[in-house]
């Protein structure tokens, strides 16, 4: 209390008290033992006087409210007269008509404000009729859960993101009964500028607002003192009261010189930053692809699958890549897949943040220290200004070099240009869903995918056209700064995604200074404008549902089995099979169209989801828009689940392995590769269509064989 | 395999072959003292080329064990198995100048008519059936699959009846979301709560209980019909509908479900019926023409030999 302020003197339910001019009833009654109820008023943040609760009676024709009424000479307040207790009932009950009880919080730790309330004064049933329009949730935000159907709209959040945090996140949406509260533009909490500092969450009186502290499983490891936590400059600026509430999904784990700390294609929830130490990060799995051939030429072949490298097999439209992309902050390099990360580095954020299968296996090469993390405390920090500065300059340091020369077209890029481009580049986060660059809008930058995967999609009239799905070491946007065009489609993250931005006027630098770049990215460009043009073409002569509901439009090569021949002899099951070494890359089932099944075998299609996920992006499409998988597949499968119609298979082979149990010694053991259909390219015909001995099984291109039975049924439709 | 205008040169060459057959036999026939027969140097040859034919016939089986070796595309193989399998058997009948035979050329004649009718049985079966199969068969599945189908049908019935019963019973945690809005909206008041609106409705539930445990477990069990109530696709729909009746209106979308589950069973057991029709001459054709084969050729060795 200043003694310098001139006091004033009132009465409160019979005492009299004096307090300095200035005071609130509010903090005159409570600094006096003097309890007023009150929900949205927290000593904390500036008083506003909305939910009306703590009102009083001051002897004026009003009740007032007592956390903004400041106390006057002589003033006579009444806190707990029957009239102003029914008031205060009345205010609680109607904010319980709408209130889901219990609420989250309620439910979690017994302290929803307005519920206690509610208890205290007896009320259970509320007499009004309850809202009938949900208000609805928003889960979006890994940290934090938004229950807008327990928001009293007291604006305590509000207050607390821009007051206290000065984040100015938060604020009011809508008017009347259709108003809430909302982050930025009104975006859903995990795609807003939201830093999930915890403040609104922990000034919530009810369930509105509620830690997700169930995101994940508990970590096993070294328990972390959080006040040591925050001692950590990646931790600078973090919540720590948002530490404490997820002090399980972070732990201390020391490692061993040459222990495991993650192998390749297991799956995992955590990612992991190097406080101490020296890592290894390599791919145990063969580098070399699938091979199906015959062993002896001639009628007599037989077909044997065999593991065989590039320098083995070259095959047409091989990738020309020199680097392996994983998920950490380096490449590995082609020819010896082993990279080396030290302190301050993060790996593993694919799995942690989208749930992808490790990309590589991570060994001690010195004893380390690291800290294990679930995705609600990387989000945490990734929205955490110092930590996205130190990755950003990492990044910068030691990434950007062997990113950009990983993709090849930029291969020749020359280190001053390199060095040029070090302070200019930008690395931005999306979150899923959230829109890169729009269709139609002008083009200010090139991007390059750092992390995760995005969706390239045209709008046209009758929906959305997917065209690609670039996975990291991809790039966009380059087709309209190289012809002054807007962007030709929209660009959006299908995960968490993180793009490289480098500015326009740098592009345009380095197209003027490297000639062969501006080439080869026209090349590019033209190529990719022309299998969209043909894209585009196709879907626009299909019109028969069924054939779309299939995706069968989306198919550059079905095998499919004439059921009006097929007398499911399996023949052709037993030949694909016996072409693979007991493997069958076929299974007689599927969906039919009209009467022919489409079997379930490699469509090669023009939108593979199969890429989608790929923590190596070892599977791609070639320019003849067939599938191919790359020699640096680490056999997670993610390509066999993502693939809608299960026509991706695993096969194993046997190997030989590190002997976890006695390191130095070999073992021998199994690795899979992903493989889908090859056609049987060694021959003229598939196996399964040469074996068919009732002319039933055919591989065609969809759209020329059911090209005439497609324009019967669509004039019969347009004929109705 | 379907015969159709894609086998014509194989018709017309069969026909072409036969008819030269025929028009050599009649001077052969007339100029043989003793008439036409397996011993003449004409009779050897029809035999030859028939045996020939009957081997080649029988290599299908053999081609079928390396689908993958490059000897000729299967389906070239199945044409020359039906057409050249066709020829032999007048051309053997030329062999014996329409002589059975005694002993064992007379058994060997019988083994070649049963193997020659029971493959035109077979040519005429996966000539129609596969198309029948397309057309009542919807929802085939693969025939060795078809007992796990059967079981998860089982699973799934189970399943349903285990959340109506939940449900009779006012347990509304064990109903899925299509019940409790049905439910809902059935007549809870205002649609305010899901569980007010439930009451436990024993007479119900044990009409329910009957009827899955007296008809449906035991049709869903079985690995055919074999006359069971729920076989018959008419009767099943009455039956379902006079459940429907006696069950609160929340229910009638499981009685739907499980009445869906009945139909894929009858289609699974109707799918192994043709499956085995389709398939199961071959339970004749392939002994009898292996036995065939070692006669014929025991029939050869005697015959030069003897």
């Amino acid at each position: 209390m200043n003694p310098a302020a001139k006091l004033v003197e009132l009465t409160i339910d019979g005492t009299a008290v004096s307090v300095p001019q200035g005071t609130t009833i509010f903090d005159a009654a409570r600094t006096h033992g003097i309890p007023i109820p009150t929900l949205c008023h927290q000593q904390n943040e500036n008083p506003v006087g909305v939910c009306r609760v703590c009102v009083v009676d001051i002897g004026q024709r009003v009740y007032a409210a007592s956390c903004i009424r400041q106390a006057e000479q002589g003033m006579t307040v009444k806190t707990n007269t029957a009239p102003v207790v029914g008031v205060r009932h009345t205010l609680v009950e109607l904010l319980m008509s709408d209130h889901p009880s219990p609420c989250a919080r309620q439910q979690h730790s017994g302290d929803c404000e307005l519920e206690r309330l509610a208890e205290q004064a007896g009320i259970q049933q509320p007499r009004f009729a309850r809202r009938t329009t949900p208000r609805g949730h928003d889960d979006s935000s890994l940290a934090i859960a938004v229950d807008h159907e327990a928001c009293i709209l007291c604006d305590r959040c509000i207050r607390g993101c821009d007051d206290i945090r000065n984040n100015w996140v938060l604020a009011r949406r809508g008017k009347g009964y259709q108003a809430g509260i909302a982050f930025d533009n009104n975006l859903p909490m995990g795609g807003s500028s939201c830093v999930s500092c915890g403040e609104c969450m922990v000034s919530c009186p009810t369930g509105a607002l509620t830690n997700r502290s169930a995101v994940g499983t508990k970590l096993e490891g070294g328990a972390l003192d959080i006040g040591a936590l925050l001692g950590l400059p990646i931790f600078k600026n973090v919540s720590g009261t948002f530490l404490e509430l997820n002090s399980h999904a972070i732990v201390e784990r020391k490692f061993r010189a040459g222990e495991i700390i993650c192998r390749e294609g297991d799956f995992g929830a955590t990612a992991f930053y190097l406080v101490d130490g020296k890592v290894e990060v390599y791919l145990s799995s063969p580098i070399a692809h699938v091979k199906t051939e015959g062993s002896a030429k001639g009628f007599l072949s037989k077909l044997r699958s065999m593991l065989q490298s590039r320098e083995q097999d070259e095959r047409t439209e091989e990738s020309s890549r020199v680097s392996i992309p994983i998920d950490a902050p380096v490449d590995l390099p082609y020819d010896h897949p082993i990279a080396e990360l030290g302190p301050g580095d993060l790996f593993g954020e694919m799995t942690c943040m989208s749930y992808y299968p490790r990309s590589a296996t991570v060994r001690a090469k010195t004893d380390c220290t690291m800290l294990e993390m679930l995705r609600n405390v990387l989000d945490i920090m990734q929205r955490n200004k110092t930590f996205r500065e130190q990755l950003d300059r990492t990044y910068r340091q030691r990434a950007l070099d062997s990113h950009l020369r990983s993709v090849p077209v930029l291969a020749s890029l020359t280190p001053d240009f390199i060095d040029h481009l070090r302070n200019r580049v930008e690395l931005l986060r999306f979150t899923p869903g959230q829109v890169i660059c729009t269709q139609g809008e002008p083009a200010d930058s090139f991007y390059l995918v750092r992390l995760g995967f995005v969706k390239v999609a045209q709008s046209r009239p009758g929906g959305e056209l997917v065209l690609a799905y670039l996975a990291r070491g991809s790039y966009f946007a380059e087709m309209s700064l190289l012809t002054g065009t807007p962007h030709m489609a929209t660009c959006s993250a299908l995960d968490h995604v993180e793009v490289v931005r480098v500015p326009g006027e740098d592009f345009q630098v380095m197209l003027d200074r490297f000639p062969e770049i501006r080439r080869k990215l026209e090349e590019a460009a033209a190529e990719h404008m022309e299998q969209n043009r043909q894209r585009v073409t196709k879907v626009a002569d299909v019109t028969v549902d069924q054939f779309l509901n299939q995706g069968l439009m989306e198919a550059q090569s079905l095998l499919i089995l004439d059921l009006d021949r097929c007398t499911r002899c399996d023949q052709c099951v037993r030949a694909c099979a016996d072409a693979h070494d007991g493997v069958s890359r076929l299974i007689r089932d599927g969906l039919r169209f009209d009467r022919y099944l489409v079997a379930t075998s490699c469509r090669q299609c023009r939108d593979p989801l199969c890429m989608v996920g790929c923590p190596v992006g070892s599977i791609r499409r070639r320019n003849t828009l067939e599938v191919i998988i790359e020699d640096w597949c680490i056999g997670c499968g993610q390509c066999a689940n993502n693939c809608p119609y299960g026509n991706i298979n695993m096969h194993p082979f046997p190997v030989e392995l590190d002997d976890p149990a006695y390191p130095g010694r070999r073992m021998a053991g199994v690795k899979v590769k992903a493989t889908s259909c090859d056609l049987c390219l060694d021959h003229a015909e598939p196996s399964c269509v040469y074996a068919c001995p009732h002319d039933a099984a055919h591989r065609v291109n969809p759209l020329e064989f059911f090209g005439g039975l497609l324009k019967r049924q669509t004039v019969a439709k347009s004929g109705k | 395999m379907r015969i159709d205008e894609t086998h014509r040169k194989w018709f017309i060459g069969s026909l072409v072959g036969l008819a030269v057959a025929v028009v050599v036999y009649v001077p052969y026939s007339r100029s043989s003292p003793q008439g036409a027969g397996g011993g003449t140097t004409m009779g050897l040859i029809y035999g030859s080329v028939a045996f020939a034919f009957m081997i080649f016939a029988g290599l299908l089986g053999a081609r079928k064990k390396v689908p993958i070796w490059r000897l000729g595309r299967a389906q070239a193989w199945m044409r020359g198995h039906l057409w050249l399998g066709f020829v032999s058997f007048p051309l053997i009948v030329l062999h014996s100048g329409f002589h059975f035979g005694v002993g064992l050329t007379k058994a060997l004649m019988w083994l070649f008519a049963v193997v020659f009718v029971s493959g035109i049985v077979g040519a005429v079966l996966q000539h129609f059936m596969p198309r029948i199969t397309t057309q009542r068969i919807p929802l085939e599945t693969i025939y060795e699959q078809i007992g796990r189908v059967r079981l998860q049908l089982m699973e799934e019935a189970i399943s349903l009846v285990d959340e109506a019963y939940a449900l009779l019973h006012g347990d509304v945690s064990q109903a899925n979301e299509q019940q409790r809005a049905a439910s809902a909206s059935a007549g809870t008041m205002g649609g305010l709560t899901v569980a007010s609106g439930m009451q436990v409705d024993e007479e119900a539930s044990a009409e329910l209980k009957q009827f899955f445990q007296g008809e449906i477990q035991p049709f869903l069990a079985q690995s055919g019909s074999h006359g069971h109530v729920l076989a018959d696709r008419n009767r099943a729909q009455a039956m379902f509908r006079q459940l429907r009746t006696l069950l609160p209106p929340n229910l009638h979308s499981t009685v739907d479900d499980l009445e869906n589950i009945c139909e894929e069973k009858r289609e699974i057991d109707q799918q192994a019926r043709y499956h085995r029709v389709l398939h199961g001459w071959l339970l004749v054709h392939i002994p009898a023409s292996y036995a065939l084969l070692i006669l014929g050729a025991v029939h050869a060795v005697m015959a030069l030999r003897y």
